[in-house]
């Protein structure tokens, strides 16, 4: 572009055109395809100073604000781990003892004892129907119960279409496909109860550990076991699954 | 004109744009332990997460200030599809560090989809415009702080020791040189495809 078109360009923004000026422009713009991108980008680069100077001092106070908010929550989260760390001697101690018993066991039992897995925790409670009474939910709460996965999964599948809401269902679905290895599926539908505000949260987190630990991914596991939270009954044992693996 | 509902989170934005800390925090308490959850499980930590929430958080304050952003889906998948998107951008700048991508569950909402798309674009196209604004002579810099901080052309042009028309014209060529170099970046031509 020439200099004569970016002072068209300004005067044309502020409106200071005469209007045959105007009109001669917009015709331009329309005929003129590098003419047109060149002030599309005029006009962009325009706003963006005019943002970026004109409200310096908003923009600043939010930054500011937003980085006090922004540390303290990550503050708290690095406190809480170094608290973890603090109790590591302690710890180790545990392990030591731990260790020994599991030695002495060991020797006697022929060395049965092997690093977690998820077999070991997928005692399910049982399944209950708290909600309608609809045939394919007290057959799929059957199949479940009786450790039939892959009919229960199709059950609840179809259940859930019925009532997608439903995250007592969306919970025991994501189990039955832990178990048949449909671990995509199980993931996603764990997350959406995980990233809601329902009272299976920490079951969710809990799964969503038992699935990673069913995968081998070893580090998400200790990430979501973490998450659970000190309330939720499956606190305990998540604590116990966490020494295990760290 | 089809005007798209606005959802109910627009309360988010607004409540960003009003430099609300109530709100502030309540974005860090419901959304961000999803977004850390996901940079630590691909390869990130915990100060990485931090520094990437923070600068999407500016990025959505800036879309909002600026161009009244409105938001037509859930706030929840918005932010995390564009934590997301910066996160990967990250993870690509490195490109030595070999990567693992664990590929959650994302909302399958396009309205997110393409909203968190037009602000992404929208925050590098700002990071770009200020990347090159740094790179004009001193001269252009103060004249187009001077105006648009001072507003009024004529105590500018005062402000400086020049002419009104001088003033005037000097802002439109260093907008437009400022225009040609962005136009003539490379990373302009990828953002405009």
């Amino acid at each position: 572009m020439k200099e004569e078109d970016y002072i068209l360009f300004e005067n044309y923004l502020a409106g200071e055109l005469a209007v045959e000026e105007k009109a001669l422009f917009e015709d331009r713009l329309e005929t003129d395809a590098a003419f047109q991108e060149s002030f599309k980008t005029y006009k962009a680069v325009s706003g963006f100073l005019e943002h970026k100077f004109e409200n310096e001092a908003t923009t600043n106070a939010f930054k500011s604000n937003l980085k006090s908010i922004s540390n303290a929550h990550f503050n708290v989260a690095k406190n809480t781990s170094e608290e973890n760390k603090k109790t590591n001697p302690f710890r180790i101690l545990k392990y030591a003892i731990a260790a020994c018993v599991v030695l002495m066991f060991s020797i006697f039992t022929f060395n049965q004892f092997n690093n977690p897995t998820y077999s070991d925790y997928n005692s399910h409670e049982p399944m209950t129907v708290v909600r309608g009474n609809v045939k394919d939910l007290i057959e799929a709460t059957k199949a479940f119960n009786n450790e039939e996965y892959e009919k229960a999964n199709s059950l609840l599948k179809k259940v859930l279409e019925n009532d997608p809401e439903n995250t007592e269902i969306q919970l025991y679905y994501a189990i039955t496909n832990i178990e048949l290895d449909n671990f995509n599926v199980a993931d996603t539908e764990l997350n959406k109860i995980i990233t809601g505000k329902s009272a299976y949260k920490d079951k969710a987190f809990w799964y969503a550990a038992l699935s990673r630990l069913k995968q081998r991914k070893i580090d998400a596991t200790i990430v979501l076991l973490k998450q659970v939270s000190e309330e939720s009954d499956d606190y305990k044992e998540a604590q116990k699954l966490l020494n295990k693996l760290e | 004109m089809s005007a798209k509902k606005i959802h109910e989170d627009q309360k988010y934005i607004e409540g960003l744009l009003e430099n609300n800390s109530f709100i502030i925090q309540a974005i860090y308490d419901t959304f961000v332990p999803k977004v850390i959850n996901y940079i630590k499980q691909n390869s990130g930590d915990a100060d990485q997460a931090q520094d990437v929430i923070q600068e999407t958080l500016i990025t959505i304050y800036n879309q909002a200030s600026q161009k009244k952003l409105q938001l037509t889906c859930p706030f929840d998948a918005y932010f995390f599809l564009l934590c997301k998107r910066k996160w990967l951008n990250e993870l690509k700048k490195k490109t030595n560090k070999e990567v693992t991508i664990n590929e959650e569950v994302l909302s399958k909402d396009d309205d997110s989809q393409e909203l968190a798309f037009e602000t992404s674009l929208f925050g590098e196209k700002q990071a770009l415009f200020n990347t090159m604004f740094q790179q004009l002579g001193t001269a252009c810099k103060d004249l187009i702080k001077a105006t648009f901080k001072i507003k009024s052309m004529e105590e500018v042009a005062a402000s400086l020791g020049v002419t009104y028309a001088y003033a005037r014209k000097k802002k439109s060529l260093c907008i437009g040189k400022l225009t040609k170099m962005v136009q003539e970046s490379p990373q302009f031509n990828q953002l405009n495809y």
